[in-house]
Formats: structure tokens, C-alpha cells, sequence
């Protein structure tokens, strides 16, 4: 019954498009510079499945660095959306162009919406690159917009779309946004990977892995794919998960199959998987960060003590001069929505078997209306 | 789409308008407005009135009133000053019993009303007294001991900042890591219209404050755009606070949050980290009185808990952008506030030589780990000759050479020339007249905000299609701080508002950016 109204709105708005489109073209921007690092996002819609099944429409973004052709990035971008985003990894040092493209809403062709990306957490930000939209640009549907970031601060960020914020982050678009130290590379206590520049290995582990925190609540997403009023004030969100998935998909430790529905193309969405897998003896990195519009979340790992080295993309340490070790352990870890952590579990002395990870907000160990799943994953330790 | 940000534009531009017409400049200008009282005796009225929300809401509230002013949300701010022997006389004008708790304050003692659960409350028409010594300093929070799960609600709640005896106006407490420059309030509340029509109504029995379920947010008891007004504003009488921090390149802003309602919310601030130095006012210190804020947190994002007050240091600077954030050309005089730190060479550095390290008198200030981008130059600066060379420290005073001449590619402006640097050169680190390193889309593919100046360089103001940009007269830089829980972006289903701020970084030259705090300060006798 909606779908007709949609093609039709799509037939009117096609004919807008196009005169906009006729002065807008992608633009990729990756000068060759020291240090340089480039990626390319397009954003768009698109479709996941929760672990019950069900499918829901998202906002979302799809890496598109690797495609050759900039045009055909309007036509690969389309109903890519990913959830979680793309994860983007870059190095201390480096000078990151990071170019978003906005390929249009394949199921909303009724919007025009602009996107940005939002480097949330990124020090002595300008306002050109912070993506926030009364304050700064956004791109329009079309076109492309080569956001620059010298990258001087290690630890665990986050990005997202900044643009209606409330609705775009509700559909799904939020990533993961990692730096790596200066210091990885260098030998300290028997580790070569670290979190921050800690001088003496203390944020020093073997295997990482994300674990974002975040919730959906279907009938915004219902709503907002059959162009009914969204619903804001009652927004509650009953899809938890971690990287995108409600347990036992978040211990599928591959990509998860394509949502079975036709519009996508059968496109896969759900890359990120959540099962965590070291060998006795290793110290494993969790980089957890809450995309929750709506909730505060507990974790807690079941079994392995839980080392909090990082909080918000710093080293627990005091300020100058005395840097205090402010890295504590706990088996409980609260993140409000655009908060993170960095934890080191130590698997020294832990029998090998399967841990449990999970929210301690137990009504969200479900998916929707299934009372089982949700908020929860599986450490594996060999 | 566009049309929210028109419903932000029309409604700041109603009230500018009609603030213009009865004479008021528009000038949001802040630190912390309240109330000092000369003899430490205030009297606070608990009394009913409406407030009002930026999407036509008209909220049936209780509040405390200074005196017998209108009564207002949140109730005054309380100025103190350490060691002060207060006395708050609450004098209740509603129909229900109400009282003061004040967390934090040792020994308060009650006199007159009648007993209640927490502390002694007036019953309808009566008084009580409450008296304490403010004997430490830092940011506490007020509120109503009478069925407190429906009275704070109802907007029975207020701040209290208590200056401390060292360096009573640039320390938040009575250590130098607590300088700031300028303070703002972040009072942190919501409501459920709900319960508000229930008791306006008088179906007090019916009000069931277990399904409680907030749909307005409020920062100092305004939403979203209503926080970015004049304070106080006529338009909203009983909404007597704003919150538009405005700062300059380089200053420390001290933020002093308190969850005043009963949820949390995590507070994200744009533009830069924020050291946490105190909670519930006593500074993160490993050895209380002595050490200073030695166990502060930097964070993006605080988690305003409720009934929990932290303080915490907001600076920006501009640092390792990556480009002039002036938009100067390489050769314009270096100023003050765009070099990060300067010394002088202690090794020569021959003409386009790599060689392995460079030595300088002193490093401090320079990137620990990083690796960053310096000019060097002799005599005075711009001189003759100047070079843009990438370093990173290698220990100490030594840096090494990752860039020479490489970096220059992106450079269009001014004249860059390698050159032979004996000893005795000078070195600085800093973004001078490094252009933005990527080209701007069309304008036409754009959005534009209207917060937005047009420029990415801070002062300067870029062409601007008709209708776009406009509110942002000094070209500052504005970074929204609010609510990481985005659902709180709202006022009642309306997107966007509830619990946000604009938060704007001026240019350091205040022939350029003037302005000035100018807290609205009450005095009673
Ligand atoms: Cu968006
Ligand atoms: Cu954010």
C-alpha cells in the first residue's frame, strides 16, 4: 500500500534530482603527501536482519575506497549501508583524507537529506571537519566531501553522522574509529602492540577486537521506511547488540548472510562479527564504544577480570607531572552514547573454555519480543 | 532537511526580532548568572507557575522563587563564598509540603515546620529555616526532600556554587589546577509533561511517578534553541538562565554539571577533550588539600549522573590541525596564540640535508610521539629565507627529520625556501600558512548551517548562499555540546532541541571577537 506512494514520490523527486545532480559529481581527494592515509565512504540506506529474523531499513555507510571508477560509486554506494559503519583504522601520524559520498536514499528518494562524518572524540577539532550541521557543511546527495584529519591522538573514537542527529544515529549510521599509537611496532615487555604510548607496556595486548554498543528500536526504523511521522518521544529501543548483531549472530565469526530481502540486492550488512577468540596466556584488547541513542549499558565479562586502560580515547593516566595510574580493574563497565573504553582481559591463568560477555541491563539479553539474545557474546580461549 | 533547521532559524530569529524591538541587543553572553546575598540570608518561595518549551509547551510547574519574584526553573542559583554561614528561609505557597535538602553540606540545621523524612518541611503557608556553613568549595545541588521522585520533577531544584578562599573568582577550588578563565553552569534535567498536566489539573492522586517517561530536556531549565537566548528573557520569565559558553582561543573554561533530574545523561563536548578535575566538589586528588587535580580524567563525553556534580577544564587551542586555522600566508608574521612552542637550534641543518636528528635547546611543549610540522627561519621572522620541515621527537631535545621538501606539495602560498640552518636557528611549531589541505565542494553541493560562517579559518566569514549562515557574527567557531543520547535532542517528538548548547571558540583578538561575560547577578541584602 506504501510502496506505491513511494514510487511515485520517487518519480517527482527523481526530476528535482536531477537538476541538482547536474552541477555535483563525486570527488575523490588523496593528494600524495607524507603520511598520508585515504578513505572513502559512500552514504546511503540499506537493510539488516536481527538475530530474530526480522529485517530493518537503515542509514548507513559502505567503504568505497577500493572502487576504481569514482562515478560507479553512486551506483556500488546504493543500498550499501552497513551496520555497524565501516570500521576506519589509521596510525598516529598520519594525515587522514577521509571522503564521504552521499549516494541518495534508494527507499527515500522523498529526501535530500545531506550527510556528514562527525570524528567524534577528534581533540582541537575545527568546525569545517566536525560534521555538525549548524555549525558546519554537509554534503549534499551527489557529491563528495574530503574531510581532513591530522591524526596526533592515539586511542578508541568513534564517528557517525551528525545530520538530524537523532534520526540518522537511530538508523544506524555509526562506526568505529581507531588510532594506533606511534609506540606500536617497538618491542616493550614482550608486546608490540599497544593502546596508547604508554612508555612501559601496560596497554600492551596481542589480539583486539571491537565490541560497539548499540540498540535499535524497529518501529522508528518501520516508520521511517513507510514515510510515516517518526516516532521521537517514544523512542525504545529493543534490538540490543554488539557490532551490529543480537546474540548468537554476534558469534558468527563470519559476515553475516545478506538480509533476505530483495531490495538490497541480497547485499551483506552485517560484517563486524562479536566472538572473541585468544589462546591462554594472551592478553586480549576490547575496544568498546556505546552508540546507544537512547540507553546507558553495563558490560561485564564473565570469568576474566576486566583491566580499564583507556577511557574516551586517553590513557588512564593522571596529568603532568606525576601521571598517575589511573587504570583500575572491575568486572562491571558503564558507557553512556558517545562514550568508550579501552579493556585488557588477561587469559594468564584463565582455563581454556567459553566466557560470556554481556549487558547487565538484563531486559536487553533479547531481541525484541524473543526473550533470549541480545546484548551478549562469547570469548573463546584455546 | 531543511526545514528543521528553518524551524530553529524562525524561532531564534522571532525572538532576536522581538528582542530588537523592545530595545535588547542580541548578546547571549554568560558566566553564571544567580544570586549573592550580602547578609548570606536568602529566602527562596516554593511557588507554582508555567514554563515554556521551544515546541509550544506550556508546563505546569513548582519552583523555588527568589523572594517573591515569579517563580522560576531552576530555582536561583546560589553564590557563595567558602566559609559563609548561610541561612535559606523557604517560605511554601504551594498547597502540598515542601522543603530543602542540600547535599553536600555538612550539619545543615532546620528550624521551624514540621518534621519530614529527610529534613523539616513547611506545610502550606509556613516557613522553615535551614542553615549551614558552606565549608568547602565546588559546585553542589539543591532540591526539594519532599517526595522527591515528584517534586524535582515539578521543577523544585537549583544550584549552588561555592567559591573557594583562595582566589575566590579565577579557582574552583583552593588549588591552581582549578584556574579557569570563564565558568558555565550545565544543570542537566527532564521531564514528562505527563505528570505536570496531571498535577496542573489536580488529579494529584492519578500522578504515577514509577511510569515516569521524559519527552522534554532541559540545560539550566531551558531546550534547545531557547538555551542560545538572552538570559534573562522576557519571552521567558520563568526560565530566568540560558547556557552559550563563549571562550577564546587558549582559555580555560570550567563546565560545572549536575544531574538534576533522576536520569543520566552522557554530556558530549565538541571541539576538543575536557579535563576532569572534581566531582561532587572535591578535586580528583590523591592527597586532599595538597596534590591538586593529580588523578583527573581527560574525557569526550561525562556521564552526568543524577544528584552527582562534576567540574571539569574545557581549553581549546587549535592545536595540530594540520592548516592555519587564521588562514595566514606563509609569510605573515608569526603571532603569539598560532606557535605552540619555539626554541632554538642547537645542531646546523645543511641545505635539503636528511640528516638523522636535530637538536634543540629545550623540547618541552613540542609533541612527545607524534610526528608534527615546524618552520625554521633565522633573524626575525618571515626574513628571507624560512623552511616547513615534519619532525618527530626521538628522546629528549632531539627530533628527527621525517619530512624536508616533501611537505611543501600541498603549500600554494607564500614563498617556501630550503635553506643552510646553522646553530643558533630558530624553530616553532606550528600550522602557519599551511592552507586547508583539501578543495572545498561547491557551494551549490553544500549545506550550510547557520551557525556556519563560510570559512573554515576562525574570524574570517565566506560567501554564504542567500539564506544560509547568518547567526554567527564574529566568525567564531561554534561546537554543539549536548546530550550523547541522541533521543534527548528532542522537545516533545520535535527534532531538534531538548539537551543542547552552542559552545563558541572567538578569535583571540577582541578587536576582532568582542565580548564579554557579563553574569546577571542579583544581590539581596
Ligand atoms: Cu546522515
Ligand atoms: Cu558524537
Amino acid at each position: 500500500m506504501k510502496m506505491r506512494y513511494r514510487y511515485l514520490i520517487l518519480a517527482i523527486s527523481l526530476l528535482l534530482f536531477m537538476t541538482n545532480a547536474a552541477i555535483a559529481a563525486v570527488n575523490v581527494q588523496c593528494p600524495g603527501v607524507p603520511d598520508r592515509k585515504c578513505v572513502h565512504l559512500s552514504s546511503g540506506d540499506g537493510f539488516v536482519q536481527m538475530a530474530d529474523g526480522t529485517v530493518l531499513f537503515i542509514f548507513g555507510f559502505s567503504d568505497v575506497t577500493n572502487v576504481i571508477n569514482p562515478q560507479a560509486v553512486l551506483s556500488v554506494g546504493e543500498l550499501a549501508a552497513t551496520f555497524s559503519a565501516p570500521t576506519i583504522e589509521v596510525s598516529e601520524g598520519d594525515q587522514f583524507y577521509l571522503t564521504l559520498t552521499n549516494v541518495g536514499m534508494k527507499m527515500r528518494p522523498d529526501l535530500f537529506d545531506p550527510h556528514t562524518v562527525h570524528f567524534h572524540g577528534f581533540p582541537n577539532a575545527s568546525t569545517i571537519f566536525d560534521g555538525e550541521p549548524m555549525a558546519s557543511i554537509a554534503i549534499n546527495q551527489g557529491a563528495s566531501l574530503t574531510y581532513y584529519y591530522n591524526i596526533v591522538e592515539p586511542g578508541t573514537y568513534l564517528y557517525h553522522c551528525h545530520v538530524e542527529a537523532t534520526e540518522h544515529m537511530q538508523m544506524g549510521m555509526l562506526g568505529n574509529l581507531y588510532v594506533h599509537p606511534s609506540q606500536n611496532g617497538k618491542s616493550i615487555n614482550g608486546f608490540t602492540k599497544f593502546v596508547y604510548n604508554d612508555g612501559d607496556g601496560s596497554t600492551g595486548y596481542d589480539v583486539e577486537f571491537p565490541l560497539q554498543v548499540g540498540s535499535f528500536d524497529p518501529r522508528f526504523h518501520i516508520a521511517n521506511l513507510e514515510i510515516e511521522p517518526l516516532p521521537f518521544a517514544g523512542m525504545k529501543d529493543t534490538y540490543p547488540m554488539f557490532n551490529g548483531r543480537g546474540y548468537p549472530d554476534t558469534v558468527n565469526p563470519g559476515v553475516l548472510p545478506s538480509p533476505l530481502i530483495a531490495e538490497n540486492n541480497f547485499k551483506p550488512s552485517q560484517p563486524i562479527s562479536s566472538l572473541i577468540t585468544a589462546t591462554k596466556g594472551q592478553r586480549i584488547l576490547l575496544r568498546i564504544s556505546s552508540v546507544s541513542t537512547v540507553d546507558f549499558h553495563t558490560v561485564t565479562v564473565l570469568g576474566i577480570p576486566m583491566k580499564v586502560v583507556g577511557k574516551d580515547a586517553r590513557m588512564l593516566r593522571g596529568p603532568a607531572p606525576d601521571y598517575r595510574d589511573l587504570s583500575y580493574y572491575t568486572n562491571s563497565l558503564q558507557l553512556g552514547g558517545g562514550e568508550t573504553a579501552d579493556v585488557i582481559l588477561d587469559t594468564t591463568g584463565i582455563s581454556p573454555g567459553t566466557y560470556f560477555v554481556y549487558t547487565t541491563n538484563l531486559e536487553h539479553l533479547s531481541n525484541n519480543e524473543e526473550d533470549f539474545g541480545g546484548m551478549m557474546t562469547e570469548i573463546i580461549i584455546n | 532537511m531543511k526545514n528543521k533547521n528553518l524551524f530553529l532559524k524562525t524561532r531564534l530569529l522571532l525572538m532576536i526580532l522581538s528582542l530588537m524591538v523592545l530595545g535588547v541587543s542580541f548578546s547571549a553572553e554568560g558566566a553564571i548568572d544567580g544570586v549573592i546575598s550580602s547578609s548570606n540570608h536568602f529566602t527562596l518561595t516554593a511557588k507554582s507557575g508555567y514554563i515554556d518549551t521551544p515546541e509550544g509547551g506550556h508546563l505546569f510547574t513548582w519552583g523555588y522563587a527568589l523572594n517573591n519574584a515569579n517563580m522560576q526553573y531552576p530555582g536561583p542559583t546560589l553564590l557563595l563564598k567558602q566559609n559563609d554561614v548561610v541561612t535559606v528561609t523557604l517560605k511554601n505557597e504551594l498547597t502540598v509540603p515542601v522543603s530543602i535538602v542540600f547535599p553536600g553540606q555538612p550539619d545543615v540545621a532546620a528550624t521551624g515546620g514540621v518534621p519530614g523524612l529527610l529534613t523539616m518541611e513547611a506545610p502550606p503557608g509556613g516557613t522553615v529555616d535551614y542553615m549551614f556553613t558552606a565549608s568547602q568549595p565546588g559546585t553542589y545541588t539543591y532540591y526539594s526532600g519532599t517526595m522527591p521522585e515528584l517534586q524535582v520533577e515539578m521543577g523544585l531544584v537549583g544550584a549552588i556554587i561555592v567559591r573557594p578562599s583562595t582566589n575566590p573568582s579565577t579557582q574552583a577550588y583552593n588549588h591552581a589546577s582549578s584556574a579557569y578563565d570563564r565558568e558555565f553552569l550545565y544543570l542537566l534535567t527532564e521531564m514528562d509533561p505527563e505528570i505536570h498536566r496531571k498535577v496542573s489539573e489536580g488529579r494529584m492522586n492519578e500522578v504515577d511517578t514509577t511510569t515516569f517517561f521524559p519527552v522534554n530536556w532541559f540545560i539550566n531549565g531551558r531546550s534547545l534553541p531557547d538555551t542560545l537566548l538572552e538570559a534573562p528573557s522576557l519571552l521567558l520569565p520563568s526560565q530566568p538562565y540560558n547556557i552559550v559558553p563563549r571562550m577564546r582561543v587558549g582559555e580555560r573554561v570550567l563546565v560545572r554539571m549536575i544531574g538534576g533530574g533522576r536520569d543520566f545523561h552522557p554530556l558530549h563536548l565538541h571541539g576538543n577533550h575536557h579535563k576532569v578535575i572534581a566531582r561532587d566538589a572535591r578535586l580528583l586528588e590523591s592527597t586532599p588539600g595538597t596534590s591538586g587535580a593529580d588523578l583527573a580524567e581527560m574525557l569526550f563525553s561525562t556521564t552526568v549522573a543524577s544528584g552527582q556534580t562534576t567540574d571539569a577544564i574545557f581549553t581549546w587551542t587549535g592545536e595540530n590541525l594540520g592548516w592555519d586555522l587564521y588562514g595566514h600566508s606563509f609569510a605573515d608574521p608569526l603571532v603569539s596564540n598560532e606557535t605552540f612552542a619555539e626554541t632554538t637550534l642547537l645542531s646546523s641543518l645543511s641545505s635539503n640535508a636528511f640528516s638523522t636528528s636535530l637538536t634543540v635547546a629545550d623540547a618541552s611543549g613540542f609533541p612527545a610521539t607524534s610526528s608534527f610540522r615546524a618552520i625554521v627561519w633565522s633573524g626575525t621572522f618571515p626574513g628571507t629565507t624560512r623552511e616547513i620541515v615534519r619532525l618527530k621527537r626521538s628522546f629528549g631535545n632531539t627530533f628527527t627529520i621525517t619530512g624536508r621538501g616533501l611537505e611543501m606539495i600541498p603549500l600554494t602560498q607564500g614563498n617556501v625556501e630550503a635553506s643552510n640552518w646553522p646553530s643558533g636557528s630558530r624553530i616553532a611549531y606550528t600550522d602557519h600558512g599551511r592552507p586547508v589541505p583539501v578543495k572545498l565542494p561547491d557551494q551549490l553541493d553544500l549545506t550550510n548551517g547557520m551557525f556556519w560562517s563560510g570559512s573554515p579559518f576562525l574570524g574570517t566569514a565566506g560567501p554564504l548562499p542567500p539564506g544560509e549562515g547568518g547567526f554567527n557574527p564574529n566568525s567564531g567557531f561554534f561546537f554543539m555540546w549536548h546530550s550523547h543520547s541522541e533521543k534527548e535532542l528532542t522537545n516533545n517528538n520535535v527534532f531538534p532541541g531538548g539537551l543542547a548548547s552552542m559552545m563558541i571558540v572567538e578569535h583571540p583578538d577582541p578587536l576582532i571577537a568582542p565580548f564579554a561575560d557579563n553574569p546577571n547577578i542579583t544581590v539581596v541584602p
